[in-house]
C-alpha cells in the first residue's frame, strides 16, 4: 500500500549533523542557502492542486450554502443577485414528503448494501485464503465488476429483474424458488430491495479485495495456536482473525459508506427513482429537484443533508487515516 | 479417512464454491454481451436466452452507425455513437491529462517538501474524497454557467477531475515517500534545478505510480455520468455513458441499443484490465474512491 524503502533517511533540511554518510560540508551548505528557493518551488508544484481544490471544491460547497438561502430558478442560477429566501429552502425540503422519504430510503439503502457487501465480501475473502486450483484467477476476476462504468451496471441490472424476459425470474421459477415472475423493479415494496441487491453486486469486489488483503497479515501460528487450545473455525473467525484485521474492517466499511450515500447511476438507470418514488434516494432527488424542476434552492439544501451525512464519518476517516497525516512533518521519517 | 483426502476434499470443494462465486459476480457482463447480439425480437419477447440465440450484428450497426435495423421498434435513433465513442475517449483522455498535471507535482511537494500547509492540504484531500458528487454537480453547473464552461468539453473535464484528483495525490504522494532523498539531494549538488529535479529525477522513478493514477483517472472519465448528465445539457456532443441513457428512454428501453452501446463502454475497461491489472490492482488496495 505504501511503499517506504526510504523510511530512514535523513531529510534535506538536517544532513548537516554529519550522520548522514554522502553529504559533505559543503554540499550542506549549498542546500541551506537553497532552502528558500526550494520552499518557493515545493509552492510552485502545490499551486495547480490549491488552485484546482478551490475551483472545483471548496467554491461549490460555498456556493451549495449560498444556493440553499436563495429562491433559485434557471434564469437566476447564474448570478448572484438571486432573491433571498431565507430558510424557505430547508422548511420546503422538510415538508416535501419524498424528500423524507428520500432520506429513508438512503439509509435503508445503506445500511442494507453495507451489510450485504461485507457478509459475502468476508465469505469470499476467507475463501481466497485458502489453497485450492484456480484460486489466482478466480480472485482476479472478482474485480471485474468494479471496473464496469456504473451506468452500464444499473441497465444491465434493470434488463436482468425485469419482470417478463428477466434472467432472474427464470432462474427462479425455473428453480422453483417462486411460481410466478415477480415484478422487482415496477412494484414499490421491492424496488429499493432490488437496487440495493445490484449496489451489493457492486461493492463486493472491493470488500472483498480489502479484507483479503487484511487476512494474508494474519500471522500463520496465531491460527495454530488457536488451533491447538480447540477452537472450532466459527470461534477462531470471531474471537481471533476479526479483532486482528478489525482496522481495516473500519476502514473498509467507512470507505463503503462513503462510496453508498452518494449512489447515483446505478438507481438512475435501474429506475430513475421510481416506481412512485420507491427508490428514489437523496441524489437522484435532488438531480431531479435541481436539473428537472429546477429548484436549485431546494436541491441545494437537500445537498447540504447529503454532505452532512457523509462528513459525519469524516473525523473518524481522519482517525484512520492518521498515519498518512502524521507523515506529513516531512520527507523520510 | 486420512487427513490428506480431506484436505484434497476441502480444496476441490473451495474450487467449486469459487467458481459458483465467480459465475455469479461475472453473470450480468455476461449475460449483457450475450443480448447484445440478439435481435430485437428476442430481446422484447418474454424469454430470456442464456445462449445466443439468433446471433446478430444488427445492435452494433445501430450502434456504430446509426440504422435502425428495421423492426418494430418506436425508439429512434439519434446519429451513430461512433461520435459518443470519440467524445468520451476525449473526456477520459482529458481526465487522465489534468489528474497528471495537477497531481504529480502536488504529491512531489507533499512528500518531499517540507510545507506548512502539508497537513492541512492532505486532511483536505481525505476530506473532497468524501463529498458526494451530486453535491458538487448542482453547484459547479452554476460556476460553469457563469464561466461559460456549460456543454464545452474542459468543463466537463475539470468536472471529472474531483473523482481522480485529490486520490491521485494521495496515491503518489504515498509512492514518493519510498523513493530515498539521498536522489534528489544529489541531483542538487550537481547543480540540477528544482524542476530539472523532478523532470528527469522523480518522474521516471514514479513511473508505475503515475501509470496507476492516469488508469483510474482514464477509467473515472469514461465511465463518468453525472456530470456529462449535468453540465452536458443540450450540448452537440455527448459521451457513450449519456448515449445509452438516452436509449433507455422515458417509456421503453431500445434494449438492443442499450446492450451494445453498453458492451461498447465496457471495452476499454476490458483492455486497461488485460493490460493495465497490476496498476488496477494496486490502485484498488490503495483505496480508491469512486463515484
Amino acid at each position: 500500500m505504501e511503499s517506504q524503502a526510504g523510511g530512514a533517511s535523513p531529510a534535506p533540511a538536517n544532513t548537516g549533523t554529519g550522520h548522514a554518510p554522502g553529504s559533505s560540508g559543503i554540499g550542506s551548505l549549498l542546500k541551506l542557502s537553497g532552502a528558500s528557493k526550494q520552499r518557493l518551488a515545493g509552492w510552485l508544484f502545490l499551486t495547480p492542486a490549491i488552485a484546482y481544490l478551490l475551483f472545483a471544491f471548496a467554491l461549490p460547497i460555498v456556493y451549495n450554502v449560498l444556493l440553499s438561502f436563495e429562491r433559485d430558478s434557471l434564469s437566476t442560477i447564474g448570478s448572484i443577485n438571486a432573491p433571498w429566501a431565507g430558510f424557505f429552502n430547508y422548511t420546503a425540503m422538510f415538508n416535501d414528503q419524498i424528500a423524507q422519504s428520500a432520506i429513508v430510503h438512503t439509509l435503508v439503502f445503506t445500511v442494507g448494501s453495507l451489510a450485504g457487501q461485507f457478509i459475502i465480501g468476508l465469505s469470499l475473502a476467507l475463501l481466497f485464503s485458502n489453497r485450492f486450483p484456480g484460486r489466482t484467477v478466480a480472485r482476479s476476476l472478482v474485480i471485474v465488476p468494479w471496473l464496469v462504468p456504473l451506468i452500464v451496471t444499473g441497465v444491465i441490472f434493470r434488463f436482468m429483474f425485469q419482470q417478463e424476459g428477466g434472467a432472474i425470474n427464470q432462474i427462479l421459477v425455473g428453480t422453483g424458488l417462486i411460481h410466478n415472475p415477480v415484478d422487482w423493479l415496477g412494484t414499490t415494496s421491492y424496488a429499493l430491495l432490488t437496487v440495493t441487491i445490484a449496489n451489493i453486486w457492486l461493492g463486493v469486489p472491493f470488500f472483498t479485495l480489502l479484507l483479503y488483503s487484511a487476512l494474508q497479515e494474519v500471522p500463520a501460528e496465531v491460527k495454530e495456536a488457536a488451533m491447538i487450545d480447540g477452537a472450532n473455525p466459527w470461534q477462531r473467525l470471531r474471537l481471533v482473525t476479526i479483532p486482528i484485521i478489525l482496522p481495516v474492517i473500519e476502514i473498509t466499511f467507512l470507505l463503503g459508506f462513503v462510496f453508498t450515500v452518494k449512489v447515483f447511476d446505478l438507481v438512475i438507470g435501474m429506475t430513475g427513482g421510481g416506481p412512485a418514488n420507491a427508490t428514489q434516494l437523496i441524489s437522484t432527488w435532488s438531480y431531479t429537484l435541481g436539473f428537472q424542476e429546477f429548484n436549485f434552492g431546494e436541491a441545494a439544501a437537500l445537498n447540504n443533508v447529503l454532505l452532512v451525512a457523509a462528513l459525519v464519518c469524516a473525523p473518524l476517516y481522519l482517525l484512520l487515516s492518521r498515519d498518512q497525516l502524521r507523515r506529513s512533518s516531512g520527507a523520510g521519517r | 479417512m486420512s487427513g490428506r483426502h480431506k484436505k484434497t476434499a476441502v480444496r476441490w470443494l473451495s474450487t467449486l464454491v469459487a467458481f459458483v462465486a465467480v459465475a455469479i459476480m461475472l453473470f450480468p457482463i455476461y449475460s449483457i454481451i450475450v443480448a447484445s447480439f440478439e435481435s430485437t425480437v428476442t430481446l422484447f419477447s418474454t424469454k430470456f436466452h442464456f445462449f445466443p440465440y439468433h446471433p446478430t450484428l444488427a445492435n452494433y450497426q445501430t450502434v456504430l452507425l446509426g440504422t435502425q435495423s428495421g423492426t418494430a421498434t418506436s425508439v429512434t435513433i439519434s446519429g451513430n455513437q461512433l461520435g459518443h465513442v470519440l467524445t468520451s475517449f476525449e473526456i477520459a483522455l482529458g481526465t487522465a491529462l489534468l489528474t497528471l498535471a495537477i497531481s504529480v507535482p502536488a504529491a512531489y511537494a507533499l512528500a518531499k517538501y517540507r510545507l506548512r500547509v502539508t497537513v492541512l492540504f492532505v486532511g483536505a484531500l481525505l476530506l473532497a474524497q468524501i463529498v458526494p458528487s451530486i453535491v458538487l454537480a448542482t453547484s459547479l453547473f452554476a460556476i460553469l454557467l457563469k464561466t461559460h464552461l456549460v456543454n464545452t468539453l474542459p468543463g466537463v473535464i475539470i468536472c471529472d477531475g474531483t473523482y481522480a484528483v485529490p486520490f491521485g495525490i494521495l496515491v503518489l504522494r504515498a509512492f514518493l515517500f519510498g523513493l530515498p532523498n539521498e536522489l534528489m539531494h544529489s541531483a542538487r549538488v550537481d547543480g540540477a534545478s528544482e524542476w530539472q529535479t523532478f523532470r528527469m529525477i522523480v518522474i521516471p522513478l514514479a513511473r508505475s505510480a503515475i501509470v496507476t493514477v492516469a488508469v483510474f483517472a482514464f477509467l473515472a472519465g469514461w465511465g463518468d455520468f453525472i456530470f456529462a448528465l449535468t453540465t452536458l445539457n443540450g450540448a452537440s456532443f455527448e459521451p457513450i455513458t449519456l448515449g445509452i441513457y438516452s436509449f433507455l428512454g422515458n417509456y421503453q428501453a431500445n434494449w438492443g441499443a442499450v446492450m451494445a452501446a453498453g458492451v461498447v463502454a465496457l471495452v476499454p475497461a476490458a483492455v486497461l484490465l488485460v493490460i493495465a491489472q497490476r496498476y488496477i490492482a494496486t490502485g484498488l488496495t490503495a483505496g480508491a474512491v469512486k463515484g
